[in-house]
């Protein structure tokens, strides 16, 4: 079945907060596996997005599939596919919480109340944390790892569910540059060795144009959808920005780390 | 002088003694939670909501408007109110604008408590009985509804564990991995707001806040996880009440619960001074 290749079929899709318009007439298709790159000024609806392909907005009009399932009447199953990495500052140090325990979370929300992690789930936290490269910092208390660290536990925790599919909210916010990229290559990696399709938002796209296979612009509405030589484009920056807005490429910084590519 | 033993053995100091291992119960289970979710000013604004309701129920009750309208009640109702609206103002998981919620709700209850409590001169010594509360002075009625309170918060808590820690972390991806982030936030608030109001009898409005929020707070500053937030803030709630009816016993005009107020903020500066965060 050809529809079965799309992570997200997003038709028609218009997302209002009372009577301000946050998105409007959104349609797009996003082939899986792919890692695609949404931008857009501040207030552009890019949250909003990635939240309504969640399930977590009810939208004015239009529909949204994960996988082929809708995200509002077969939520619970759309949601099993994905992983979701939200927004570092919306997450709370208050609470005293080890990584593992972190990691275990996604898993285990979606068994119910009063159930016990099996040897199974913590295998798979194991194998997420040292996918990205936390696996040491199993029994460190979350508010004492830095910025960097502390996203890529929350990755973790997305991939610790198995998803097809991770969608990421701002996941280079707050992170200096060499940490950047080092999460950019994991997600780079995810997608080329482990088959799962990518969806970062982002305000900063610099560093992730050569990452992407697509770039979508959004400013409310759809800017511009595709390729990023086909995308990132002076004219197009403009209408979505409203200004001048130049974008380096930066070479080089999207590599495969290890094994085989052809995965 | 008395024999400390004998004091210590009257029926009114047993069910202080009682009435302290609940609390630091409550104060282990909704207090961490309180910690948590930042929400420490709610035990604040929904102990003087309490005591708002208190003063509308002695006066329904004393011009016979609805006669034997029990206090407790109507501090029950306004506490669960106000920790609603607060909820509700901060269902996305933003505690910030709940702060200013209930502040605003603080000033409006506080604004009717006095009103109320002027108009009730002759029984306002009842709605000051909850202001200052007196922990030797629980009837076994009041022990009852403690000890009924205490067990549906601690079953309550254990039952969600699990998800209570997973909508405090991190709301919004509770929501996204499945949980019902919502449903869980509005129980915690209710939760809290039912042990401000049934502690608030024995400690007072103003104190509460010492019993609820400083143990957990202070065990929140050493703790690695979750569980020895819980452990350390029953044994700081309990040795501060249990220091403040042994001072009670030993020299009675003084008040327990300020002791155990002391002691328990004593705890919070040197796990604050002491912790390595």
């Amino acid at each position: 079945m050809v529809s079965n290749t799309y992570a997200i079929v997003v038709e028609n899709l218009t997302v209002k907060y009372g009577e301000e318009v946050a998105l409007e007439d959104i349609s797009f298709k996003l082939e899986h596996p792919s890692f695609l790159t949404i931008i857009g000024p501040n207030g552009s609806g890019k949250t909003t997005l990635l939240k309504s392909v969640l399930g977590l907005i009810k939208p004015e009009k239009g529909s949204i599939k994960v996988f082929n399932m809708d995200v509002l009447k077969d939520a619970t199953k759309a949601r099993h596919m994905v992983g979701y990495v939200p927004q570092r500052e919306r997450i709370s140090t208050n609470v005293p919480i080890r990584v593992a325990d972190i990691v275990l979370m996604g898993r285990l929300a979606r068994y119910g109340p009063l159930t016990v992690p099996s040897k199974y789930d913590v295998e798979k936290v194991r194998e997420a944390l040292e996918l990205v490269g936390m696996v040491d910092f199993w029994d460190k208390r979350f508010s004492s790892l830095s910025g960097g660290q502390q996203q890529r536990v929350l990755i973790a925790r997305a991939l610790a569910v198995e998803p097809k599919m991770l969608l990421l909210d701002e996941p280079f916010s707050a992170v200096d540059i060499p940490t950047q990229r080092e999460i950019l290559n994991l997600l780079y990696n995810l997608r080329l060795q482990k088959n799962i399709t990518v969806v970062l938002v982002t305000h900063d796209v610099n560093p992730v144009v050569e990452c992407s296979d697509k770039i979508m612009i959004l400013n409310k509405k759809l800017i511009a959808y595709g390729k990023p030589d086909d995308v990132i484009k002076d004219d197009i920056l403009l209408k979505a920005y409203g200004v001048a807005v130049k974008i380096i490429a930066h070479e080089g910084i999207c590599y495969v780390l290890s094994g085989d590519t052809h995965a | 002088m008395p024999n400390i033993l004998d004091i210590l053995l009257s029926p009114f100091m047993i069910r202080a003694l009682i009435a302290v291992v609940l609390i630091a119960f409550v104060a282990s289970t909704a207090g961490s939670f309180t910690v948590y979710r930042g929400l420490t000013f709610l035990v604040a604004g929904v102990a003087h909501a309490a005591l708002a309701g208190a003063a509308l129920a002695i006066l329904l009750d004393m011009y016979g408007i609805i006669p034997g309208f029990p206090e407790i009640l109507g501090a029950a109702v306004f506490a669960i109110i106000t920790a609603l609206i607060a909820g509700y103002v901060g269902r996305k998981g933003e505690s910030e604008r709940m702060e200013v919620a209930i502040g605003v709700s603080f000033a409006l209850t506080m604004s009717i408590a006095i009103l109320l409590i002027s108009m009730i001169k002759e029984y306002a010594v009842r709605a000051w009985g909850l202001i200052m509360g007196d922990i030797l002075l629980l009837t076994e009625k009041d022990l009852l509804l403690l000890a009924i309170t205490t067990l549906i918060v601690v079953f309550t808590t254990l039952l969600f564990y699990k998800e209570f820690v997973f909508v405090s972390f991190d709301m919004e991806g509770a929501t996204a991995y499945g949980v019902r982030a919502e449903l869980y936030h509005y129980i915690m608030l209710l939760l809290i707001a039912l042990s401000v109001v049934v502690v608030l009898k024995g400690v007072g409005a103003i104190l509460v806040y010492a019993m609820i929020v400083v143990p957990a707070a202070a065990a929140n500053q050493f703790s690695k996880n979750t569980t020895s937030v819980m452990i350390w803030s029953f044994f700081i709630a309990l040795f501060g009440g249990l220091v403040g009816l042994i001072v009670a016993a030993l020299y009675v005009n003084v008040a327990p619960s300020a002791i155990a107020g002391l002691i328990v903020t004593v705890f919070y500066f040197i796990a604050l001074i002491f912790s390595r965060r």
